[in-house]
């Protein structure tokens, strides 16, 4: 069988050759025309994207341009490694790979999404040729192909579309919803000012950029949850040199807090030790 | 004189420095085999996305090499060089908006092109390796989306590249060794800053020049496909072998060839 789908193949190579030697036009003028054509059309709609770009960006007191226009500012401010306020999100085309992942939660099922998906993704493109057999190229004829690609077109578009709407938790947003009394009613900490101090500090230093709190924060980055994190008993002691440098306890990819100053780190340690977990409330009570 | 003598002399002049080229590497009989080969008479306007590709990575290189004339791959300066490039230099907005925008256009690029030649089925027989070579360069464009993106060392930028390297961190094996390897350090910082600048302009960019000169070689070398749906396709089913008539096709009707002339097959 095999034998004969590359006999047939092969035959029909030699009549493509055939037919373009005997009925085809040369490439240069006729093809190249409309490469170029196109060419032009493309490079003037990259020229027009930074017209609008640029002219449409407006100047703030801090500088020129940092106020979005219709496709952004010109850049954001510079990096801040201990910022407060930053919603980590990768540029448009790496969209669907990153919601991709805030399907999956860590740590059980994340190696699915980072891994698993993309990895099998991509194998599948690359072999395409090699398990889509048939000779049949009329799209008509390959229905299975045809609704893949249509399936995969959606889901590419409805991922990019999730991951350019989603909102993550932001500082502000948490402290001003009323998040943190919560925390401390269901944590037990609400008669701790400390804790509590250090509750707000956690929010709004960017703790959950990184990790998750009772549901709350970004689970992508496979940093560990911390709504049981005191339940150890390791002490605020403990946490307080561990967030002033992680690197000390092996933790190369957490960012040093020192620059919180040493109150600031002992209400966080604080806050860090009194989170016990789901209903430690209940049973210190 | 005779003005054919003339001419012929004339043309003998122009023609020394090419046939002196030709004579010592070959080179303009391969550019009259690219240029000159036939292409299919049915080609349409989606065939030319793959050559629209390539002129946007053309505006990525010429943009990417006026840029890192100006462009400080350090921390401290690195901010400061691009809000530089974009208040100051002359007409340094347009480079660099130009090589900001042209990175998304090569990309939705790459994929369109890629979506015309799964439609066209131009990924099988025999152009199976020019399909992983395509595949191949939409990885290696995008790796340059992601390294590109730090470069300006904007707070986007920053924290774009710790959700990307701690995504790599929870690949399993080669994962943490790979985030270890971007990051190059404790944090985030002057290492990581030149090893993306690096990679973006020095490692990938050869990579997508050797993959494309590849791609290009074998289109060349095998052809461009008809649209499949086309009635004068190269490569169609020849009538004589459709029925008993053979070349006779026409005084002789076949009623299994009527049957197929009715589907529309022929």
């Amino acid at each position: 069988m095999a034998s004969k789908l590359q006999a047939r193949r092969r035959e029909e190579f030699k009549r493509y050759k055939e037919d373009t030697q005997r009925e085809g036009k040369p490439f240069f003028p006729y093809a190249i025309y409309h490469d170029t054509v196109m060419s032009v059309v493309t490079v003037g709609v990259i020229i027009g994207l930074s017209f609008v770009w640029y002219f449409t960006a407006d100047d703030t007191p801090q500088g020129d341009g940092l106020e979005a226009g219709v496709l952004g500012p010109w850049y954001a401010d510079k990096a801040d490694p201990g910022t407060t306020q930053f919603v980590p999100r990768p540029d448009w085309f790496f969209y669907f790979l990153f919601y991709l992942l805030r399907i999956f939660k860590w740590p059980e099922t994340v190696l699915l999404g980072t891994v698993g998906i993309p990895t099998i993704c991509l194998v599948l493109l690359l072999a395409l040729p090699f398990y889509d057999r048939s000779p049949e190229r009329r799209p008509l004829r390959r229905p299975v192909a045809m609704v893949a690609a249509i399936l995969t077109v959606i889901s590419m578009g409805v991922l990019t579309w999730k991951g350019a709407t989603a909102q993550e938790a932001l500082g502000s947003e948490i402290i001003a919803s009323g998040e943190i009394e919560q925390w401390a009613a269901e944590q037990g900490f609400s008669d701790s000012r400390e804790a509590i101090d250090g509750a707000s500090l956690f929010a709004q230093t960017g703790c959950l950029n990184c990790h998750v709190y009772l549901g709350i924060g970004n689970a992508n980055l496979g940093a560990p949850e911390l709504s049981e994190v005191g339940a150890t008993g390791r002490g605020a002691d403990y946490f307080k040199s561990y967030v002033a440098n992680p690197a000390q306890f092996g933790n190369n990819v957490m960012i040093s807090y020192s620059y919180l100053g040493d109150e600031n780190l002992g209400k966080l340690a604080a806050f860090l030790d009194a989170s016990k977990g789901h209903g430690a409330a209940a049973e210190g009570g | 004189m005779p003005k054919s003598a003339r001419r012929k002399q004339i043309e003998a002049v122009a023609l020394y420095p090419l046939d002196w080229v030709e004579e010592r590497s070959g080179l303009v009989g391969y550019t009259k085999w690219f240029l000159f080969r036939k292409v299919p008479r049915d080609i349409n306007w989606m065939q030319t996305l793959g050559s629209a590709t390539l002129t946007a990575f053309i505006v990525q290189a010429v943009t990417g090499v006026i840029l890192a004339m100006y462009y400080k791959p350090d921390p401290d300066r690195a901010y400061e060089s691009v809000v530089k490039i974009t208040d100051e230099v002359t007409l340094g907005w347009l480079v660099r908006g130009m090589h900001k925008w042209g990175a998304s256009v090569f990309i939705i690029l790459m994929f369109l092109h890629m979506g015309r030649v799964f439609l066209f089925g131009a990924y099988k027989y025999p152009r199976e390796l020019n399909w992983i070579l395509g595949v191949l360069l939409l990885v290696t464009g995008m790796a340059e989306g992601f390294t590109g993106y730090l470069l300006p060392w904007d707070q986007t930028a920053y924290w774009a590249t710790v959700v990307g390297i701690n995504i790599n961190a929870t690949g399993p094996f080669v994962g943490p060794f790979l985030a270890q390897f971007l990051q190059g350090g404790l944090a985030i910082g002057p290492d990581t800053l030149s090893k993306f600048y690096s990679l973006h302009m020095l490692v990938l960019p050869g990579a997508i020049m050797g993959l494309i000169g590849l791609h290009i070689y074998l289109v060349t070398r095998l052809g461009v496909t008809s649209p499949p749906w086309s009635s004068v396709a190269a490569g169609r089913p020849r009538p004589e072998e459709n029925g008993p008539g053979g070349g006779r096709r026409g005084l002789i009707r076949d009623p299994a060839e009527l049957e197929q002339a009715e589907e529309g097959e022929l």
